[in-house]
C-alpha cells in the first residue's frame, strides 16, 4: 500500500550511508592538534636555530672519546677504583676490548646522535627561506662533519644517509660506506661551512670559519693529503686570527687550561661545558658539564685547588719524564700528585693503576657547580687549539716535502711559547722532532691514540696493540645483530 | 494511587464501529500462585488491537465479536489463546515459560532471546544492583558474575575502579568499552552513573564483542538505562537510605612503650647510643590511626517519575548522593547529583524515536593517597611518642615523615565535573522484517580543578614543605559522539530457517582540551583567597599550560545469525574500523569472528527429560582490538628531545629530536577462542553455565625496545621506539550455578555462585628482556616487572630462607654483601638461585604476582513473607602484595609484628634483627611479599515490605524498609589495611603504601512507590 514510499525512505538512508562512506578518508584526515612534531617544524628562523642548537648538544657527549681515546694510547694508563671499574674503559688500557663495551658504545651512539640531529635540519634545508640560512647550514655540516670525522676516526667504514634522517629499517640496508666515501663527505661539508661562514661567530661557543679551516686541515692530514692540509692550516695561520695564548700581553700560558683561558685567541673551536645544570649516572650524555673531568679527577682528594674526582686516565711517568724540565708545559699539563701534596698538604687515595699523576689539563677546579660534581663540570674541552693547527702544518709541510724551513718556524712558535730552545732540524729528524713536540703539546687532550694509528707508529707505542686490528675500534655487538648481517664486523674483532 | 486503572485503553477498532453483535470481555490475568500479572498483552487476534492488564491484572476489549481469537502474552511465561464464544468475563492463568529462556539480552547493534546466544555473554540485573547498593555503579560487577574483577583504587570517596574482564592481557590499557544506551564510553563513566538508573548491564566476554571491533578486545559492557514502559501508569518511586562509614582496618602498630624499647633495641645492636634511656613515662603514646580514621556519613535520595501511554513512553529522575570519607571527612568528599530524561515516542507503524539525556554532576575532594606521603603512610610512620599535634622539629623521622594531621590541615583541593550525556535515536520499519536504527550517542563534559598548597612547615627540611603558596587551576572539556547507523533483516523461511542479517557503520569522535595555570603567593595564605585572580605572584618558570585532542574512529560492520529449527545457531561478524590513534598507513584493519550453537535440549532424544530442561552447547572465535594503547601516537615524533647547549657562557635551549617514532605502531590484537555449556535442570531450578577460554593478546606496544644507535636515541632526551613486540595469554575456566526454589507462596530464595579461574602469562618480548615498573622503597630498583615466562607485573625480588640463627651459619653462607652488608645472626637469608656462591643482584627471580588466581562470588537472596534478605560475597586467591608502607628509615614507627622479631637464636625466622646498622635485609624479597587473597562480605540486606492491606489504605503502592551492611566482614592474612588495594596498573600494581581502606558501611534505606 505504501510500498513506494517506504521504498523511497530506503533510498533516502542507503544513500546518505554511502555519502558517509564516500567522505570517510576525509573524516579520518580533519584532525587538528597544537603540537609541534618532527614533520611540521622549521617554520621560521628561530625554529632552525633551535634545532642546530640540538646539533651542538651532542657535542657536549664527545667527552668520552677524548677520555677514552687518551686512554687508548701509551700516553696515560685507564686508573679508576678497581680493575672492574668502568669494565670499557679498562679493557680499552689493555687493549683487549672486545664488540661488547659499553664505553665504545656509546661513542658510536652519541655521535651518531649527532649526526642525526644534523641531518634532521638538513633534511628541511629547503622548508623556509630567511636572511643567514646559509650560515646556519654552514654550522650543521660542520657539526656533521665533526661527529663523522669522530666515528670514521673510531670505527672506520660507516653508514652514511645523505641530507636526511636515517629511518628504521636502514641498519639492514644502508651499507658501511668505504672510509673515501666518508671523508668525501666530511670535506664538502667542511668546504661548504668555510665558504659560508666568517671568523667571528655570531655568539661564543659557535663554529667558525676558522674552525671549519682546521677541522678540514686534520682531516687532510688523516689522510696524508699533505698540500691539501698545509693549504688549509695556512689559510688559519694567515686569517692572523689567532695566536698562541700566553705570547701576548695580559696572558699566562699557565692560565690555559684554567677558566679564564676559556675561548681565548687561541682556540679554534671549544666545545662548551657548564657547572649550572648536572645529570645522573643513567644519563651522562645529558650532563650540561664535562663528565670526563669529574672521572679524571683525584681519588678522594681533599686540598686546594681542585675537586676530587674517580682517577680515570692517569698519565705515565714515560710522558712526564719526556718534558725537559724547563719546559713550562710540564707541570701545568701533567700533576704530580706526590710533590703537590707535599707542597699544599693535600691528600688523596690511590686508585686502580696508580701512577702518581693526573691529567691536571683537565681536572675538576674547585667550583660551584650544582647537582652530582662529578658530573657536572664546567671546564670547556679545547678541541682544536691554534697549537694544534700549528702543529699539524708543520707536519704537512714536512711531511709532504713542502717546506721544512715554514715547518720549523711553527713547530718553534710552539716549542718557543713552552721557553724550549728552536728546532732546525730537517727531514725525517724535523718529522720526529714535530712528533714529539705535537706529543707534550696535546698529552691529555685525546689526539695521541689516532696521531699513532695514522702515522703508523701505534704497534710500537701501544702495549698490547695488534696491527691490522686494533687500529679501529669494533662495531658494537649490538649493531652488527641491528643489521641482521649488513654490517660487518672490523677485522680482527 | 495505583487503583485507578491504566486508562490508556485505546479501542483502535472502535472507530470502525460497524461490527454488528460485538460485545465487551473483560477479566483477570494471575499467575500460577494466584498472582495478578500486571502489564499482559492482550490482543485481539488477527487485528492490531488489544490492551494491557492494569496494576490489578484487570483487563476490558471492547467490539469482540463470536469467534474472536483474545492472545494473552507476558514476558517470562507462555502465551495463551482463547477462542470467545459468549463469555464475557474471561479470567486467564498463565503458566510460566518452561523454558524462561524468553528473556532479551542486548547484544550490540541488536538484541538476542537468551537461548539463542551462542557467545559467553552475563546480565547484571537491577535485583543485584538493589542487592550490592553499589555507591558508584561498577561496583556492581564485583563478584555478581563470572570472569569480571573489579579493583578499587582507594576506599576513599568517589575513588576510580578499574574493571579487568577475563584478565589482564595489556601492558597498558586494559578497561573495557561500555556502551550506556549506545553511546561509547569508559569505566569513569560507568562509575559516575547513577545506579539506579541502570536497569540492567550485559557483559560480553569473548568474540560476541567483535561486533565492536578494534574497541572490543577488553570486552564490552552494554548498559541499558531505566524507561517507562508502554502503557504504564504513572509511578513515583522515591528511595533513600542513610549510612554511617567506619574504617574496616586498623593496622597493628607498637605504642609508644614497644616502639622506644624497640628502637633502644636497633640503636643498641647498631652499636649507638640509646635514644631513649628512660621509657617508664611513655605509655602508649599517640595512636594516629584512631586520630586519623573517623565514622562519616553517607546519604543517599533517589526519586523518579515513569510510565506511558498507548505510543509514548517516558521517565524523569532525580538522585544525590553525599559521601564523606572516614579520613577527614571534612575534606574528603564525594557529590553526585543526577538528574535523568527518557523519552520513546511511536511516531507511526514505521517510525519510532526515543531520547535520553543524563545530567551528571559531581563534587570531590580528596587527600594525598596510595603514596609515600599519602596522609595514612604518615599515620603508620610517625613515631607514637609525637604528641598529636607535634611537628618533627628535629629531623627525627627523616625527610619525608610528617603529622598526618597537619598534612590534612594544610589539604585543600576540589574537582567538579558537569556532564551531559544521552542518545537520540530513531527506528524505521518499512516492513516488520526490516529495521534500520539512527542513532546518537553524546557525552559533554567540563571538569574542572583547584588544588591550593599553602605555605606550610612540617620541620626542617622536610619535602613536603611549601615555602610560597601557589593555587593551581584546571578545565578540561572531554566530548563525544557515537554515530550508528545500521539495519536489520530478520525472517524466517519454511518455519525451519531463521536469518538475521545486521549492517551498518559507527563514527565516532573524541575530542577535547585541557588548560592548566598556576598563580603563586595566594593572598593571607588561605583557601578563601586561592584563586589565581586574586594572586600576585609571577614565576621565572612556565605556569600555564595546555592540550588538545581529536580522535576519530570509523567503521562499517556486519553480521549474520542463523538458526536452524531453532537448535543449530550460527553468527559471523565482521567489522572494519579505523582509528586515527594510528599512522595512515596502520589505522585500518578487519576484525573477523564467528560463532556457533547447538541446543541440544531441543534433540528429540532429550524433549521431554524431566532432568534436563536445558542444554546448549556453544563455542566462538574472533579477533579483537584495542587502540586505546594508542593514546601517546607512537607513529609521530615529537621534537621532545634535550637541546641544551652554552652559548656566551649561558645555558640555551633549543628543539631537538625525542623518542624515536615507529610509524608501524599499530594497535593490539586479541585472538580470543570460547567453549561453553548452559545447562538448566529440575524444572529450571538450577541454572548453569559453564565456559572455557583462551586469549592471546598479540602486538603489545612495549616501550623503549633498543633499536640501532644510527637513529639517534642515545641524545639526550633520545628514547627508543615503542613497538608492536609482546605477546600474552590468558586462559581460564568459568563456572557458575544458580539455584532457585520456592517453598509454598511465603517463602522462596536463590543461591548463585560463580569461579574463575585464570592463569596469566606473558609469551613474548621480542628485543628487550623486560619492562620494569611500580616503585619499592627509596631509591630501590622497580620491583615490578613484564616478562616471557611470568605473570603480567610479577614482582621480582630475593627468595628467602628465614633467618641466620647464629652467626656461624650467617658465615658459612654465600655472602650477601652486594646486597648491603654482610648478614649476621638475624638477617634474612637469602636463596643463592644461581649457584654461584655470592648473593647478589643475579639472583633475583619470581616472588609472586598481583593477579588472582582464582575469584569467587557466592550471592544468597530470600523471600519470606514480607521480609526480604540478600547476601553477597567475592572472594580472591592467590593475588600477592608488595608491602611497602613501611619506611626504611631508623626512627620511624613499626608494625606490631616487630614484637616478633629475632632477638636470638631461635626466637624467630621470619621477621629479622632490628638495628640501625647497615643491613641487607631491606631489599625486596619475600619477606616484603604477602599472600593477599581474601574473601568478603561485601553487602547483607534485610528488608520489610509492609503488607499490601494497610498499603493500600494509605494509598501506598508499595513501601519497604530495609538495613543493610556494606563491607561486612574480609576475611584474610594480610597484614595491611586492604587485601583488594591496587592501583590497578599492569605493571606496578598490588604495591601498598598505606592503602585508604574500603569502608565498612551500615545503613538504613526506604523504598517507597506511589
Amino acid at each position: 500500500m505504501k510500498l513506494n514510499k517506504q521504498n523511497f525512505k530506503i533510498v533516502i538512508i542507503l544513500l546518505s550511508m554511502t555519502s558517509l562512506m564516500g567522505c570517510s578518508d576525509e573524516y579520518l584526515e580533519e584532525t587538528e592538534e597544537y603540537t609541534i612534531d618532527s614533520e611540521n617544524y622549521f617554520n621560521s628562523e628561530q625554529d632552525y636555530i633551535d634545532a642546530l642548537i640540538g646539533a651542538y648538544d651532542p657535542l657536549q657527549s664527545t667527552y668520552v672519546n677524548v677520555l677514552l681515546g687518551e686512554i687508548a694510547s701509551d700516553n696515560t694508563v685507564s686508573g679508576g677504583e678497581s680493575a672492574t671499574d668502568v669494565i670499557g674503559f679498562q679493557q680499552v688500557d689493555e687493549m683487549n676490548h672486545t664488540p661488547v663495551n659499553d664505553n665504545i658504545d656509546d661513542v658510536w651512539d652519541w655521535n651518531f646522535a649527532g649526526v642525526q640531529r644534523a641531518n634532521y635540519i638538513l633534511e628541511f634545508r629547503d622548508k623556509t627561506d630567511f636572511e643567514g640560512k646559509d650560515r646556519i647550514i654552514a654550522e650543521t655540516r660542520f657539526l656533521r662533519a665533526y661527529f663523522n670525522f669522530e666515528l670514521v676516526k673510531w670505527f672506520g667504514p660507516i653508514p652514511l644517509s645523505g641530507d636526511q634522517r636515517f629511518q628504521l629499517g636502514d641498519e639492514t640496508s644502508v651499507p658501511r660506506s668505504p672510509v673515501s666515501e666518508v671523508y668525501a663527505q666530511i670535506e664538502s661539508d667542511l668546504q661548504f661551512a668555510i665558504d659560508n661562514m666568517d671568523y667571528t661567530a655570531p655568539q661564543i661557543g659557535r663554529a667558525t670559519k676558522g674552525s671549519a679551516q682546521a677541522l678540514l686541515g686534520k682531516v687532510y692530514l688523516y689522510q696524508d693529503n699533505f698540500q691539501q692540509a698545509a693549504d688549509v692550516l695556512e689559510d688559519v695561520i694567515e686569517s692572523g686570527q689567532y695566536h698562541l695564548y700566553g705570547t701576548q700581553a695580559d696572558e699566562d700560558y699557565t692560565n690555559l687550561f684554567e677558566q679564564v683561558g676559556e675561548n681565548s685567541a687561541e682556540s679554534v673551536f671549544e666545545i662548551q661545558y657548564t657547572g649550572e645544570e648536572g645529570a645522573g649516572f643513567e644519563c651522562l650524555q645529558c650532563s650540561e658539564g664535562n663528565v670526563a673531568v669529574g672521572f679524571q679527577g683525584i681519588r678522594n682528594y681533599t686540598g686546594p685547588v681542585f675537586e676530587p674526582g674517580f682517577s680515570f686516565n692517569l698519565p705515565v711517568e714515560e710522558v712526564y719524564n719526556l718534558f725537559e724540565e724547563n719546559d713550562i708545559r710540564r707541570d701545568y699539563s701533567v700533576l704530580d700528585i706526590e710533590a703537590w701534596a707535599a707542597e699544599t698538604g693535600a691528600t688523596y687515595v690511590e686508585g686502580y693503576k696508580h701512577t702518581g699523576y693526573y691529567n691536571r689539563k683537565y681536572l675538576p677546579r674547585q667550583n660551584n657547580n650544582v647537582g652530582d660534581a662529578n658530573l657536572t663540570q664546567p671546564n670547556n674541552y679545547r678541541a682544536i687549539r691554534y697549537a694544534d693547527v700549528l702543529l699539524m702544518a708543520a707536519e704537512a709541510l714536512n711531511r709532504g716535502g713542502i717546506n721544512d724551513q715554514l715547518a720549523q718556524n711553527y713547530l718553534n712558535m710552539v716549542r718557543g711559547r713552552a721557553g724550549l730552545e728552536p728546532v732546525n732540524a730537517t727531514g725525517a729528524s724535523l718529522t720526529d722532532a714535530i712528533y714529539e713536540d705535537r706529543r707534550l703539546e696535546l698529552v691529555g687532550e685525546g689526539h695521541r691514540f689516532f696521531d699513532l694509528v695514522r702515522t703508523g707508529r701505534a704497534a710500537n707505542a701501544i702495549e698490547g696493540f695488534t696491527p691490522n686490528k686494533n687500529e679501529l675500534f669494533p662495531i658494537p655487538l649490538e649493531e652488527i645483530e641491528f643489521s641482521q648481517g649488513n654490517w660487518e664486523q672490523n677485522p680482527g674483532y | 494511587m495505583k487503583k485507578f486503572t491504566c486508562l490508556l485503553i485505546v479501542f483502535l477498532s472502535g472507530f470502525f464501529g460497524a461490527y454488528a453483535q460485538s460485545f465487551s470481555v473483560s477479566g483477570l490475568v494471575s499467575d500460577e500462585n494466584n498472582m495478578p500479572l500486571l502489564g499482559v498483552n492482550v490482543i485481539v487476534k488477527g487485528e492490531s488491537r488489544g490492551t494491557t492488564t492494569d496494576f490489578d491484572g484487570n483487563y476490558t476489549v471492547e467490539n469482540i465479536s463470536l469467534g474472536d481469537v483474545l492472545q494473552y502474552s507476558y514476558v517470562g511465561f507462555e502465551t495463551r489463546e482463547i477462542t470467545i464464544n459468549d463469555q464475557q468475563i474471561i479470567n486467564v492463568t498463565l503458566q510460566t515459560d518452561s523454558e524462561s529462556l524468553e528473556e532479551v539480552v542486548v547484544i550490540g547493534y541488536g538484541t538476542q532471546q537468551r537461548k539463542d546466544i551462542t557467545g559467553s555473554v552475563s546480565v547484571v540485573s537491577d535485583e543485584a544492583i538493589r542487592g550490592l547498593q553499589p555507591i558508584q555503579t561498577t561496583q556492581a560487577l564485583q563478584g555478581t558474575t563470572s570472569g569480571v574483577v573489579v579493583t578499587q583504587t582507594s576506599g576513599a570517596p568517589g575513588a576510580s575502579l578499574n574493571i579487568n574482564i577475563r584478565g589482564i592481557a595489556s601492558n597498558t590499557e586494559n578497561g573495557p568499552l561500555v556502551i550506556i544506551d549506545g553511546y561509547q564510553t569508559d569505566v569513569q563513566s560507568l562509575s559516575n552513573l547513577n545506579p539506579s538508573d541502570v536497569e540492567s548491564m550485559t557483559i560480553l566476554k569473548d568474540a560476541q564483542a567483535a561486533i565492536y571491533g578494534v574497541a572490543g578486545a577488553n570486552g564490552v559492557i552494554l548498559v541499558t538505562t531505566k524507561t517507562g514502559e508502554l502503557n504504564m501508569a504513572p509511578t513515583v518511586s522515591y528511595d533513600t537510605y542513610y549510612g554511617v562509614q567506619e574504617t574496616s582496618r586498623q593496622v597493628p602498630l607498637l605504642n609508644a612503650t614497644e616502639y622506644a624499647l624497640l628502637l633502644n633495641e636497633s640503636y643498641a645492636n647498631g652499636g649507638q647510643d640509646l635514644i631513649f634511656p628512660d621509657v617508664s613515662e611513655l605509655g602508649d603514646g599517640t595512636d594516629f590511626q584512631d586520630a586519623v580514621f573517623q565514622t562519616s556519613p553517607i546519604i543517599s535520595h533517589n526519586l523518579g517519575l515513569s510510565g506511558g501511554t498507548e505510543k509514548v513512553t517516558y521517565s524523569v529522575g532525580g538522585s544525590h548522593l553525599r559521601q564523606e570519607g572516614i579520613i577527614a571527612p571534612e575534606k574528603t568528599q564525594y557529590k553526585r547529583s543526577t538528574a535523568k530524561v527518557s523519552l520513546g515516542v511511536e511516531i507511526s507503524d514505521a517510525f519510532d524515536i526515543d531520547f535520553n539525556t543524563i545530567y551528571t554532576n559531581i563534587d570531590r575532594n580528596s587527600i594525598n593517597e596510595n603514596g609515600l606521603g599519602s596522609v595514612l603512610f604518615n599515620a603508620l610512620n610517625i613515631a607514637p611518642t609525637f604528641d598529636i599535634d607535634q611537628e618533627d622539629q628535629t629531623g627525627f623521622l627523616g625527610n619525608e615523615i610528617i603529622n598526618p594531621l597537619s598534612q590534612i590541615e594544610n589539604t585543600y583541593n576540589e574537582y567538579n565535573l558537569d556532564k551531559f550525556n544521552g542518545t537520540f535515536g530513531l527506528n524505521f520499519s518499512p516492513i516488520d522484517e526490516l529495521v534500520f536504527t539512527s542513532r546518537i550517542g553524546y557525552n559533554f563534559g567540563k571538569s574542572d580543578e583547584k588544588i591550593f598548597s599553602p605555605i606550610a612547615d612540617f620541620g626542617p627540611g622536610k619535602v613536603f614543605n611549601v615555602t610560597r603558596s601557589t593555587v593551581n587551576q584546571n578545565r578540561i572539556n572531554d566530548n563525544n559522539y557515537t554515530f550508528d547507523l545500521f539495519g536489520k533483516y530478520e525472517n524466517t523461511f519454511n518455519d525451519a530457517h531463521h536469518i538475521t542479517l545486521t549492517g551498518g557503520m559507527t563514527v565516532i569522535r573524541n575530542w577535547g582540551d585541557g588548560l592548566y595555570a598556576t598563580g603563586y603567593d595566594v593572598p593571607n595564605n588561605s583557601w578563601e583567597f586561592a584563586d589565581i585572580s586574586l594572586t600576585t605572584g609571577t614565576s621565572t618558570e612556565k605556569s600555564n599550560d595546555s592540550y588538545v585532542y581529536d580522535i576519530r574512529k570509523l567503521s562499517f560492520f556486519g553480521r549474520v545469525q542463523y538458526d536452524f529449527q531453532g537448535k543449530y545457531l550460527v553468527s559471523g561478524m565482521l567489522r572494519r574500523d579505523s582509528s586515527t590513534r594510528f599512522s595512515p598507513e596502520n589505522r585500518t584493519d578487519y576484525f573477523p569472528s564467528v560463532t556457533a550453537g547447538w541446543i541440544i535440549s531441543e534433540e528429540s532424544f532429550l524433549e521431554d527429560s524431566d532432568l534436563l530442561s536445558f542444554l546448549k552447547l556453544r563455542g566462538s572465535y574472533g579477533i579483537l582490538g584495542n587502540d586505546e594503547v594508542g593514546q601517546n601516537q607512537f607513529y609521530r615524533a615529537l621534537l621532545d628531545g634535550e637541546a641544551t647547549y652554552v652559548l656566551d657562557g649561558q645555558l640555551i635551549n633549543g628543539r631537538a629530536l625525542g623518542g624515536l617514532p615507529n610509524p608501524s605502531a599499530k594497535w593490539e590484537e586479541a585472538e580470543k577462542m570460547n567453549l561453553g555449556v548452559d545447562l538448566r535442570m529440575l524444572n529450571n531450578k538450577i541454572d548453569i553455565t559453564t565456559d572455557i577460554f583462551r586469549e592471546e593478546r598479540r602486538d603489545l606496544l612495549i616501550p623503549f625496545i633498543p633499536v640501532s644507535g644510527i637513529f639517534g636515541t642515545g641524545a639526550p632526551g633520545g628514547s627508543s621506539p615503542t613497538v608492536n613486540a609482546g605477546t600474552t595469554v590468558n586462559q581460564g575456566v568459568e563456572f557458575s550455578i544458580k539455584y532457585s526454589e520456592n517453598i509454598g507462596n511465603d517463602f522462596n530464595f536463590n543461591v548463585g555462585y560463580n569461579v574463575t579461574y585464570i592463569d596469566n602469562e606473558v609469551t613474548e618480548v621480542n628485543g628487550a628482556e623486560f619492562i620494569a615498573g611500580g616503585a619499592f622503597g627509596v631509591g630501590q630498583p622497580q620491583p615490578s616487572r613484564f616478562e616471557e615466562g611470568h605473570s603480567i607485573g610479577y614482582f621480582y625480588g630475593y627468595k628467602t630462607d628465614g633467618l641466620f640463627q647464629t652467626q656461624a651459619e650467617a658465615d658459612a653462607a654465600p655472602s650477601q654483601m652486594a646486597l648491603g652488608a654482610e648478614a649476621q645472626a638475624g638477617d634474612i637469608k637469602y636463596v643463592d638461585i644461581n649457584n654461584d656462591g655470592v648473593i647478589n643482584t643475579d639472583d633475583r627471580t619470581d616472588i609472586g604476582d598481583p593477579i588472582a588466581d582464582v575469584t569467587m562470588g557466592l550471592n544468597f537472596s530470600m523471600n519470606y513473607k514480607n521480609f526480604d534478605f540478600s547476601a553477597y560475597a567475592y572472594a580472591s586467591l592467590g593475588n600477592d602484595m608488595v608491602r611497602n608502607y613501611e619506611r626504611n628509615q631508623p626512627n620511624v614507627n613499626r608494625p606490631a609484628y616487630y614484637l616478633e622479631r629475632w632477638r636470638g637464636p631461635g626466637t624467630s625466622n621470619e621477621v629479622p634483627r632490628l638495628t640501625t646498622g647497615a643491613t641487607s635485609n631491606n631489599v625486596l624479597s619475600e619477606f616484603y611479599v604477602e599472600d593477599a587473597s581474601y574473601a568478603r562480605i561485601q553487602n547483607v540486606q534485610l528488608g520489610y515490605s509492609l503488607p499490601d492491606d494497610l498499603l493500600e489504605r494509605i494509598k501506598i503502592d508499595r513501601l519497604r524498609i530495609y538495613a543493610s551492611v556494606n563491607n561486612l566482614y574480609t576475611f584474610t592474612k594480610y597484614k595491611g589495611f586492604d587485601p583488594s588495594a591496587t592501583t590497578g596498573e599492569p605493571i606496578g600494581g598490588g604495591i601498598d603504601y598505606g592503602f585508604y581502606p574500603v569502608p565498612r558501611i551500615f545503613s538504613f534505606g526506604v523504598n517507597l512507590t506511589l
